[in-house]
């Protein structure tokens, strides 16, 4: 398989004097691969994410995507192609069909046919969300509910690389279960890359998984 | 029309009466706002004092300079005003704000006075230091409002702009709401001024012309110029700011770098 990203002696500290969360950390992703990454609170995970997208920015190092460095490439047409879904879900005030279609209405997205209401239907009962309907306000559903559907408008600019933090934080063991399988099928089926970060004991049932777990700011893979 | 007739300073003495009822209230229910009122009385008068005192060495001097001058002492003054009452620390935004400031007010009086009004020089400090105070004054609050707006709401949503930074925005879409809100909220009272002038009250300029034994309907057309002023100087100085600061609130890779609160 082809290299996807590549983290490249990675340094990074919140703050000027703090303690660096990463020290000449790196890592290689492949395409398709399906990468989980453990690790306890505060070890960097979700920083790890961030870095990768560009929401916060190494003191030293590279990222390299699809061969190119990232700084040369337009943040927003990035982070379409490498889309980060934080951990808390966030929805705009309007219905879900709004917070669906939000992507397409950023530049990056104008280019990309917005899904018409029958294709977004079939997709919220992949992610078992049959009994939403679009006209209803996004902001009043579930924790559960409102994690699937991030992912859900996440994939739907269809970026190469899903970028994972604590899906499934807030849900009770039967909701993550569903989002697990949600996300294992992205993987399987459409091929999508997948790194997601979790502090569960999470063990995928995918043909490419990876999994790495964080320690003193260093990632031990098996 | 009639002389205007001089307040001498027993009359003016009589006028403390009013900041004894404050006080009084104050007092009476505990209010904790007696300090405040005694330094803003104090305030009040030795500042008014001194600026009519420089108004009269001023106009005696009757020199392009130091009308300029003394303009850009009001708008420093102004932009220490702003800075008490925008409480951030992260962002440097005084610099930008207080060059947009200078211009943008400075442009606003030369324009009122030198070709709305017909002022010969255009710097007759007569009507160039009047106009620009009010400019300044005004304007002053509306982009205090505007960037105060800007960096809580950036705060506050913080998570949601990440999350469509994250969908493909640009830091301009992400935060076009938060903007929008901000310069409104910045426009808005000098909006409802122009709702109710004339109606609901008579404004000090005109007010002090018609008290000053000036014609009301030769006072209507200044106030008229005063209101239009006032609405142009705040949506183009909101406007400027708040676009250069929004900037700031993103870094080189258009990440959100102001703070959760």
């Amino acid at each position: 398989m082809t290299k996807l990203l590549e983290l490249r002696d990675l340094s990074f500290s919140y703050d000027k004097g703090a303690p660096p969360v990463f020290e000449h950390f790196s890592l290689d992703v492949r395409k398709g691969e399906f990468l989980v990454i453990k690790g306890p609170s505060g070890s960097g995970k979700s920083t790890l994410l961030r870095l990768i997208c560009r929401l916060n920015t190494p003191r030293s190092g590279s990222i390299i995507f699809k061969e190119r460095d990232v700084s040369e490439i337009t943040p927003s047409e990035l982070r379409s192609k490498v889309t980060y879904v934080p951990q808390i879900p966030q929805m705009i005030d309007g219905s879900i069909r709004d917070n669906l279609q939000l992507p397409f209405s950023f530049a990056q997205g104008q280019g990309k046919s917005v899904p018409d209401d029958s294709a977004l239907e079939q997709m919220l009962d992949a992610f078992y969300l049959n009994d939403v309907t679009l006209g209803q306000s996004a902001n009043k559903l579930s924790v559960g509910q409102k994690q699937r559907l991030s992912i859900m408008r996440a994939i739907l600019t269809e970026p190469d690389v899903l970028l994972l933090d604590e899906p499934t934080s807030a849900l009770d063991a039967e909701s993550a279960a569903m989002v697990f399988s949600i996300i294992e099928r992205l993987n399987t089926e459409e091929g999508k890359t997948v790194l997601i970060v979790t502090h569960s004991d999470y063990q995928p049932d995918v043909p490419q998984a990876r999994s790495c777990t964080f320690r003193n700011g260093n990632l031990e893979c098996s | 029309m009639s002389p205007i007739i001089e307040i001498s300073i027993p009359q003016l003495l009589l006028a403390l009466l009013f900041i004894l009822v404050a006080q009084t209230t104050s007092f009476v229910q505990k209010l904790g706002l007696n300090k405040d009122i005694t330094i803003g009385t104090i305030r009040t008068v030795a500042q008014l004092f001194l600026m009519g005192y420089a108004l009269t060495f001023i106009f005696g001097a009757n020199n392009p300079w130091l009308t300029v001058g003394i303009f850009i002492v009001m708008v420093f003054s102004a932009i220490f005003i702003v800075r008490g009452r925008v409480k951030e620390k992260q962002i440097a935004y005084e610099v930008p704000t207080f060059l947009t400031m200078l211009s943008s007010y400075f442009l606003t009086a030369l324009f009122v006075s030198w070709l709305v009004i017909g002022v010969e020089p255009w710097w007759e400090p007569r009507y160039f230091i009047p106009t620009a105070g009010m400019v300044i004054g005004n304007s002053m609050s509306a982009l205090a409002i505007s960037i105060e707006r800007l960096f809580s709401q950036m705060r506050q949503q913080r998570d949601l702009v990440e999350t469509k930074l994250c969908l493909g925005a640009n830091y301009k879409e992400a935060s076009r709401d938060i903007f929008k809100g901000a310069i409104k909220a910045g426009m808005i009272p000098s909006i409802n001024a122009m709702m109710g002038v004339g109606l609901v009250f008579i404004p000090g300029m005109m007010s002090g012309q018609i008290l000053a034994g000036a014609d009301p309907l030769i006072a209507i057309r200044y106030q008229i110029v005063v209101m239009f002023m006032l609405v142009g100087s705040t949506a183009m100085s909101t406007i400027i700011v708040t676009l250069i600061i929004r900037r700031r609130c993103f870094g080189k890779s258009e990440e959100l770098v102001v703070s959760a609160e």
